[in-house]
């Protein structure tokens, strides 16, 4: 199966202690990526690592074959992200916010950024100004700015942060259908655990900087109730293991 | 080249929806209909001759150059930097395919061309009023030494701009940037008096460079000397503030 995110021994520890320590990963073609973990424990420095915001102390991240470090336009290319909150230019209207970003690639025109609000479900409010819109709104605009060129890798931090149950099943939709009809690949960080059991086709949970385990979500709903059941069961014995070494 | 194309005029569509660099632009068009009342009063007033058509623009230029003119320009460059930091939205550009080179270059490319606008309007505006509302004395010569003097004052004010964007990336708030670049200005501006044989190295006296162009007997040397310095003072300002801008963790 095609590697479309190579993580090699990444490190990025900040003055508190926290961040994240020799985190290695694949991510394949297709992939619906649920990346778990509790508050704290690194999954938004990896994201921002991936995504080039913040620059790791040691390892590299690769996207098609291309280093994030040393590559950036080319590893970017095909890579749609919405990390931490959703945010937009609050003096430029939702349309014309997806227009900058649009400028980037050559494929982008003004037809897709209505589909992509469309999708979305945000094409009525497409001529307002995101400084009037809720905190769902901006997240679906967020989500409309993170798949508007056809990316072929969608990273996802929270996705789903301050929608109601009709906007969560929506994007929870959307994501299904990108990666069914298009095989775009999703990267998603999420605290909604059964959100992610029923999104993702493959979970990886990380605690205090480390990467524990990664499981295909059949296989572990093959041995637990829910995926709540294993998060629970992963971290304590993570947990349980570290104070016993102390 | 498409890339830096694309950042350039989002950096441009920025500046203009804003509105903020268009009521600057507003604003030192209001300079010049001050001026120009100011005078109308003290020849009518007074039977002074006030300025001359062409003397008008220059009288302008004086005043712009050491006022408001670097206040916009640094009201732009932090708004450019610190307000989209602070904002968060700079990471809606820095997750796209593009180096963050590039972003900064637009950056600073859109805020030359604000500047470059903003000196131009003026000229234009100058003149006009000089030539409505003065008696003429105007040459070809001095026309076009009036121009000349507009065009060349776009260096030190980028020189500036330049230092400020450097202070606003390496302060996070905005309103410390504009503090602590209105302190260095008064500060450079004393140096300048104080150390008089020295002021031609610091950027506030390099505001005034124009004047250069202005005497008969053209000072080709401290011209080019005075531009070097402007140059190699760009140069590290523009390295030093990359540096930080590149560094940076959004």
């Amino acid at each position: 199966m095609e590697k479309v995110i190579e993580i090699k021994n990444l490190t990025k520890v900040y003055g508190n202690g926290r961040g994240i320590k020799d985190i290695n990963l694949d991510i394949y073609k297709g992939d619906i990526f649920g990346f778990l973990g509790p508050n704290g424990a690194g999954k938004t420095t990896a994201m921002k690592i991936m995504t080039g915001l913040v620059r790791p102390e040691l390892g590299d991240v690769k996207i098609f074959g291309y280093s994030v470090m040393e590559e950036y336009e080319l590893a970017m290319e095909k890579v749609g992200c919405l990390i931490e909150i959703a945010e937009a230019y609050p003096y430029l209207s939702a349309f014309d916010n997806l227009k900058q970003l649009a400028r980037y690639y050559s494929d982008v025109d003004n037809k897709r950024i209505d589909e992509v609000l469309e999708l979305t479900g945000m094409i009525k409010y497409k001529q307002e100004k995101p400084k009037k819109f809720s905190l769902g709104m901006k997240q679906r605009l967020g989500l409309a700015a993170a798949v508007l060129s056809r990316p072929k890798v969608v990273i996802l931090d929270e996705p789903l942060n301050g929608l109601d149950v009709e906007g969560m099943i929506d994007i929870r939709k959307m994501i299904q259908y990108l990666a069914e009809r298009e095989q775009t690949t999703f990267f998603i960080s999420s605290h909604l655990i059964h959100d992610v059991e029923l999104t993702c086709n493959r979970i990886g949970v990380i605690y205090d900087g480390k990467m524990l385990n990664v499981e295909s979500t059949p296989n572990i709903l093959k041995n637990y109730a829910t995926l709540e059941n294993y998060f629970v069961s992963e971290v304590e014995r993570n947990g349980r293991v570290s104070s016993c070494a102390r | 080249m498409a890339v830096f194309q694309a950042a350039l005029v989002n950096e441009i569509e920025k500046l203009y929806k804003k509105k903020k660099a268009l009521v600057a632009i507003l604003l030192s068009l209001a300079v010049i209909v001050i001026g120009q009342l100011a005078i109308v009063v003290v020849r009518s007033g007074f039977g002074l001759r006030g300025a001359g058509s062409v003397e008008f623009p220059m009288l302008v230029l004086s005043v712009v150059v050491n006022t408001i003119l670097p206040l916009f320009t640094a009201l732009v460059a932090i708004d450019s930097f610190s307000g989209e930091l602070s904002q968060n939205s700079m990471r809606i550009t820095l997750t796209r395919p593009v180096s963050r080179f590039k972003i900064f270059t637009a950056k600073i490319t859109a805020i030359v061309l604000f500047i470059l606008a903003t000196l131009l309007l003026l000229l234009i505006f100058s003149m006009l009023a000089g030539f409505i509302f003065n008696t003429n004395s105007a040459t070809w010569d001095s026309l076009v030494r009036t121009v000349f003097s507009y065009l060349v004052s776009l260096f030190p004010m980028v020189v500036l701009a330049l230092g400020i964007v450097l202070l606003a990336n390496l302060f996070k708030s905005g309103i410390s940037v504009f503090f602590v670049s209105i302190l260095v200005f008064i500060v450079l501006k004393v140096l300048g008096v104080v150390f008089s044989q020295y002021s031609s190295l610091l950027m506030t006296t390099q505001l005034d460079w124009y004047n250069l162009f202005l005497v008969n007997s053209f000072p080709l040397g401290k011209i080019v000397r005075q531009f070097l310095i402007m140059l190699g003072s760009g140069i590290m300002l523009f390295t030093a503030g990359f540096y930080l801008f590149d560094k940076k963790e959004f």
